[in-house]
């Protein structure tokens, strides 16, 4: 089960998209020098397909994409709700920040648009960093991905 | 009660123990100067007329002995007592003056030391502006003058009374008071193609060529703004200046705009002629201006896309029979935009104020080129107002004031008849103190409302009257010539305090039933009073006030007499702007159609962002303000000024990327014009520090 403490309306996550960054708890990795230590913690509300189109359904009007923000205690609900997501919302992108080096071995990517990968390594920064280990995939259609990391280091 | 138990007010509010041997001293010395001598018993007779009350003001007492030495028929030494009281008064003005004087010459910037009508339109202080501070006193109370006379005849006496008892109690405010002219015009620029300028009161004739098109120009905006209080519009600078350049190297332009058309040594492109001409005009414009006491003028532009201009100037034919062409239009507001843009990163230009004129249909601009150029132009950093309406029925004349058009034809005398609106005057109901006091006195809060509500109309009507005796007296050559049509210009109702009045009332600020509900009522009403005091000759339209300077006076006044007040300054939006609860889209969401439905006078969303967004971002955002309804915002990203090496940059930086001081300032937006923040007056810097800019930084290391 997923459980998000709060939501809100980003830029910088995803280019070019305006996202709805929802927040998950629960985070497995417990990263040194982590942004947001709290998420480490199991509090919150349970993410559900009720509760997850409820919020959506505030900002549809405004929004182009949708991305869970950890959630890596429980990957496979995190493609389960991707997949409900754009199944319900035609059109909507979504994506994913995990913080494992890694996807799991029997992860599909079907449902999703953006993947985050990589811990956060207080040394090499988080992906506005050029030093990052951090890596944003744009994930294609057919099956391929484009890794879109340097679009944070325009500035 | 004792003479020890009694105490007066003095003139400074002071109260201070009574003392019948000062009344008795005064007495003596006014027959003294007439040559004869106060008596016991001539001191008890007049001081038996003489009654004090704990609490009594110096004023009262005086004014009393006054009448007791004309009931004891001591007439010589009661006139000698009233030049005295005379010579004292004069005495009193003088010594403020000259308080208020050095605390200027002493204050940290011009905003902060402006007594009556702080602004941050002017850059430094000094002899000039000094000089346009010291009448402005005398100039509220002969406005105050003008104005309870005119009610006074008009309605009575006690609605002239009344009227003076909510402006000091601050129930209300009257905008521009320090200021004899009406307020902000959009102006049509076609009389001037006609007549230059000799109708107004100047001495050129109409502009034939392009040269003389921009110098002329520069100096019919310097005339018409010494004639206004507030901005001047000219929604027409582009387009009349992109017939003059047709005139001189054809429609078609914009096509060879790399042609060398100077014969110069310098051999400068057409390109670069045209960039030269918006140097001349938009440098000299932001110049400090002699007849508006040093401030520059306050100088608003608009650009449209195809299906706006093509409204607006559909029926527009020039003198000589050409009508607009939109192709080099369009290619000449996008170099402007460009070039201007570009120019602000070598020193902060203020003025033009810019509004980007969108029409909409279906949740989306019409114009795709014109709506992904509008994009484009914000996440290249440039900052303006954008303006959408579903409908070419309205068109934004100020920073923040819109105005219905009554009439989108074109005359040829006075050219397109949809440019030419504006405000005449600006009358601010504090709905904060309203509310509250209603509510104290156990009163309907909309009963009481409505009260005020009516009452500020009549005033406005009396304002109107006045202006039209001004009018028929040859007094505004403005009305006279066809710059302006007195009959499409607004008498406007001013809101201030809004979000605060929800606050006390206990309604959470965000997107809710009750908010939706107390916003419309309240606003609903102003509306409905707006309708009924509709004439053939009068307009009323309502806005949301920027802030600047009344928001921090409302906000201290109201402290003061000891209402809830949560901020130092009124908010000018919907929202509380401090709250981070609410996010990009949920204040859209509270500028839009909803809560902006009966402000027929405009509110504009000032989006602050810390950080500028792409273009595809801000496309979307295009997208959201079109499906919420909300006409009139602009995005707000504090740029970088260096106060080491000048640099600018459009980022919001905390150390200058050129020289790294971190001795660095920053340009903000705060009532519709870009200012260094160090400008603003001292509770102003304040609310800018704690307004809450929407982060993009933050990627979470999850």
């Amino acid at each position: 089960m997923l459980k998000y403490t709060d939501y809100d309306i980003v830029f910088s996550e995803i280019p070019d998209e305006t996202t709805l960054a929802i927040n998950l708890s629960n985070c497995p990795n417990h990263c040194p020098g982590c942004h947001s230590p709290q998420l480490m913690e199991d509090i919150g509300e349970p993410l559900t397909q009720e509760s997850l189109s409820l919020i959506i359904d505030k900002y549809i009007n405004g929004i182009t994409c949708i991305c869970f923000m950890g959630g890596d205690n429980d990957p496979k609900e995190v493609r389960h709700l991707a997949a409900f997501a754009k199944e319900k919302y035609q059109g909507i992108k979504t994506g994913w920040y995990s913080g494992k080096q890694e996807l799991p071995s029997d992860f599909k990517t079907d449902s999703l648009d953006y993947i985050k990968l990589g811990p956060y390594i207080a040394a090499l920064g988080a992906l506005k960093a050029k030093t990052t280990n951090q890596r944003l995939y744009r994930l294609k259609k057919d099956g391929t991905h484009e890794d879109i990391t340097y679009q944070f280091w325009k500035h | 009660m004792s003479e020890s138990e009694i105490q007066i007010v003095k003139r400074d509010g002071k109260r201070e123990d009574f003392s019948i041997e000062k009344i008795k001293s005064a007495i003596r010395k006014a027959f003294l100067s007439v040559g004869s001598f106060a008596f016991d018993e001539n001191l008890t007779t007049i001081l038996g007329r003489v009654h004090i009350d704990d609490g009594m003001s110096v004023e009262e007492i005086q004014n009393q002995v006054e009448i007791a030495l004309m009931a004891e028929k001591y007439y010589a030494a009661a006139k000698s007592f009233m030049l005295y009281r005379q010579h004292h008064t004069e005495d009193r003005e003088i010594r403020n003056k000259l308080e208020f004087l050095i605390n200027y010459c002493d204050a940290q910037n011009p905003a902060t030391g402006s007594k009556y009508d702080a602004n941050a339109n002017v850059e430094q202080k000094n002899i000039a502006t000094l000089i346009g501070e010291l009448p402005k006193q005398n100039f509220i109370r002969l406005n105050r003058r003008l104005l309870t006379d005119r009610l006074k005849e008009m309605y009575g006496q006690e609605l002239s009374d009344k009227y003076i008892r909510l402006l000091k109690q601050h129930f209300i405010y009257k905008n521009d008071e320090t200021s004899l002219a009406n307020y902000c015009a959009s102006i049509t620029m076609y009389p001037w193609l006609l007549n230059g300028t000799m109708p107004i009161g100047g001495n050129s004739k109409a502009p034939t060529n392009l040269k003389s098109f921009c110098g002329g120009f520069i100096n019919m905006v310097f005339m018409v703004s010494s004639m206004l209080s507030g901005a001047c519009a000219t929604p027409e600078f582009l387009m009349y200046m992109n017939y003059f350049i047709g005139l001189e190297y054809g429609n078609d332009y914009f096509k060879h705009a790399a042609d060398v058309v100077d014969l110069s040594i310098k051999k400068r492109t057409l390109d670069k002629v045209i960039c030269d001409y918006f140097e001349q005009i938009v440098y000299s414009i932001n110049q400090p201006t002699g007849a508006r006491n040093f401030q520059a003028v306050f100088w608003n532009i608009a650009y449209y896309d195809q299906p706006y201009f093509e409204s607006l100037f559909g029926e527009f034919y020039f003198p000589d029979g050409s009508k607009p062409d939109w192709e080099s239009l369009s290619w000449l507001q996008k170099r402007f935009m460009k070039w201007f843009n570009k120019e602000r990163t070598k020193t902060v230009l203020t003025f033009p104020v810019e509004t980007m004129a969108l029409l909409t249909k279906d949740g989306d601009v019409i114009d795709k080129e014109w709506g992904d150029f509008t994009a484009e132009m914000y996440s290249e950093g440039h900052s303006f107002f954008t303006y959408m309406s579903d409908n070419a029925d309205s068109l934004s004349s100020c920073c923040r004031l819109r105005n219905e058009i009554q009439d989108n034809g074109f005359s040829y005398t006075l050219g397109a008849g949809g440019v030419s609106t504006g405000s005449k005057s600006v009358l601010t109901i504090n709905l904060n103190r309203c509310i509250q006091y209603a509510q104290m006195q156990r009163i309907p809060y909309m009963t009481y409302l409505e009260e005020i509500v009516d009452l500020v109309h009549k005033v406005q009507l009396g304002y109107n009257e006045n202006l039209k005796m001004l009018y028929n007296k040859g007094m505004l050559p403005l009305f006279s010539a066809g710059y302006i049509n007195i009959d499409r210009q607004y008498l406007t109702i001013g809101v201030n305090g809004l979000v605060e009045s929800a606050e006390f009332l206990g309604i959470p600020i965000n997107d809710n039933p009750a908010y939706t509900g107390f916003v419309q009522e309240v606003l609903g009403l102003i509306e409905h009073y707006n309708k009924k005091y509709k004439s053939k000759e009068v307009l009323f339209n309502c806005e949301m006030i920027p802030a600047e300077n009344v928001g921090v006076k409302h906000a201290k006044w109201d402290r003061e007499d000891g209402y809830f007040v949560p901020r130092d300054c009124y908010n000018s939006y919907f929202y509380v702007v401090e709250d981070q609860s609410l996010n990009v889209l949920d204040k859209f969401m509270l500028h839009g159609e909803k809560y902006i439905k009966h402000l027929t006078g405009g509110s504009a969303l000032h989006m602050n962002l810390e950080e500028h967004l792409s273009k595809s971002q801000y496309r979307q955002l295009l997208r959201v303000a079109a499906k919420d309804g909300c006409n009139y915002f602009t995005f707000n990203i504090p740029n970088t000024i260096c106060n080491d090496c000048g640099h600018i940059d459009k980022r919001y930086l905390k150390e200058c990327p050129v020289c790294h001081s971190k001795n660095v300032d920053y340009l903000t937006r705060i009532i519709g014009y870009m200012k260094r923040i160090s400008n603003f007056s001292a509770a102003r810097q304040k609310e800018a520090s704690i307004r809450y800019y929407a982060h993009k930084e933050g990627v979470p290391a999850c």
